[in-house]
């Protein structure tokens, strides 16, 4: 049935009173747009995706998770939007959209992953959104290149870095959302500046303009990006420094962190996920099809191993095409197994530089880069 | 320990656990009055820290502008409800919001 203005109006009311009442953490709370997620936090958005809905090469806009630091801005009028190009260019620019729409346009699938995405896996645990396998996602992104917009803007040849700014502000004393990378890397041809995700408007991943940097941390991919300055140094804020960084040398697990020795994170580690069998699934003796994904940051994916005894043996499993960098594979593995009882599954994946995924994940105090082999428990019944 | 000890330390910490309640009720309140109005409070329940560590998220949020008065008692009602011994949240789900779209 269709509401009307007036049940419309008292649903509205009753939420306005029952915010007021308590807020409590328990309430039902839906975002618009979006399946049911596991729930991190309602506001802001921080949602997770459950393994299950990895079952396609894109993940569609309505599975994909959030991340989000400080609130969404106010909705941005397509028409007035603006991104000002400036900094170090000899000609600083205010963009509209039909500005950028006008520049080439290059699809871009890349792989989008929180840099805590499995900050829940670690022990001791450290503070943050406990992320377990979900805060990933692959979408085709298309728009100009940043290159092509630092050109126009005439890019001066001693720039270093590129810093973006997004239109979402911080809440009480919050730091402003401001992230820098290598100017290389925002010259590089797949760096480009996402008008649509999977051919739609990217909503609350970014709309109307956000960046992607394929390959890295989701941070560094600004969403409602309205200003990039070309710059001699990096930004010095909060999101780059002390946030979103990594110990240049492995620390004892529950350490405190040592400021001194905290690098920024250029490109993602390789991964694996297992996204079935869902873990302590039971299964009547059968076929099990074993499935994931697994992705590399600027590597491709090479391979990736399974087991089903805990790591004694290793087979390998079909992986989809196509094999590119930025963007993750498909894996699976047809599985029957002969006797009932309780199996343990893992998968590794190696890549096209050769790294290979890690027994035991690297512990550090922010909870970044969770990419231990990846390992789910299953119990085939015996036959009836 | 003998019925007997059991049933006098149960007797001798009935008092002092009825005093942590009400420290415990007043961490809470706070947690509402200072925490609520930058986040909802399921960032703050699903994780499971060390006192030491919720102690250095109370710095870190107040240099953020959070207004915590009642400190002590927050830090006791994180410690206590969410420490790093206690097993961890189960996942929530949101609604269903796309639609009815089937997953």
């Amino acid at each position: 049935m269709r509401p009307n203005r007036r049940q419309l109006f008292a649903t509205l009311l009753s939420a306005a009173a029952a915010g007021k009442l308590g807020r409590a953490a328990d309430d039902a709370v839906t975002i618009p747009g979006k399946r049911p997620m596991i729930l991190h936090n309602d506001r802001p958005e921080d949602l997770e995706t459950p393994v299950r809905y990895f079952d396609s090469w894109l993940t569609p806009i309505d599975a994909f998770f959030v991340r989000q630091h400080i609130p969404r801005p106010a909705p941005i009028d397509p028409e007035a939007y603006r991104l000002t190009v400036n900094g170090m260019v000899s000609n600083p620019r205010q963009l509209s959209l039909a500005d950028l729409r006008k520049l080439p346009q290059y699809t871009v699938p890349a792989t989008i992953e929180c840099t805590g995405n499995g900050r829940g896996f670690f022990t001791p645990k450290v503070p943050g959104i406990q992320w377990m396998r979900g805060a990933i996602g692959n979408a085709e992104w298309k728009g100009p290149r940043v290159g092509d917009v630092l050109k126009l803007a005439g890019l001066d040849a001693s720039a270093a870095f590129l810093e973006a700014d997004g239109a979402d502000a911080g809440v009480a004393a919050t730091p402003d959302f401001v992230r820098s990378l290598p100017i290389q890397k925002a010259m590089h041809p797949a760096t480009i500046l996402a008008l649509s995700m999977n051919g739609q408007a990217p909503d609350i991943h970014g709309f109307p303009v956000r960046l992607i940097v394929p390959g890295w941390d989701g941070t560094s991919s600004v969403k409602w990006v309205i200003r990039i300055s070309a710059a001699a140094q990096p930004n010095g804020g909060f999101f780059m420094n002390p946030a979103y960084r990594f110990p240049k040398y492995a620390l004892p697990p529950g350490s405190p962190p040592r400021p001194g020795e905290l690098e920024v994170i250029h490109g993602m580690p390789v991964k694996s996920c297992i996204t079935a069998p869902e873990d302590q699934a039971r299964f009547a003796p059968g076929a099990i099809a074993i499935r994931g994904f697994a992705w590399a940051g600027e590597q491709s994916i090479e391979r990736v191993d399974v087991s089903t005894d805990g790591g004694s043996r290793w087979h390998a499993a079909e992986l989809s095409s196509p094999k590119l960098p930025f963007a993750w594979r498909l894996w699976h593995l047809d599985w029957r197994p002969t006797d009932p009882g309780y199996y343990t599954i893992l998968s590794r994946a190696t890549d096209s530089a050769g790294r290979v995924q890690p027994i035991v994940a690297t512990w550090n105090p922010s909870g970044y880069l969770w990419n231990a082999i990846d390992r789910v428990g299953v119990t085939v019944e015996a036959a009836a | 320990m003998t019925a007997r000890t059991l049933w006098l330390a149960c007797a001798l910490s009935a008092p002092v656990a009825a005093a942590d309640q009400a420290v415990l009720d007043r961490g809470q309140k706070e947690e509402a009055r200072s925490c609520l109005p930058c986040h909802s409070l399921r960032l703050v329940h699903s994780q499971r820290l060390s006192r030491a560590t919720w102690n250095k998220e109370l710095d870190k949020m107040a240099g953020w502008g959070a207004k915590i008065q009642d400190r002590d008692a927050l830090l006791e009602y994180l410690a206590a409800n969410f420490g790093d011994d206690k097993p961890a949240a189960a996942p929530a789900l949101s609604g269903d919001g796309s639609g009815g779209k089937k997953p």
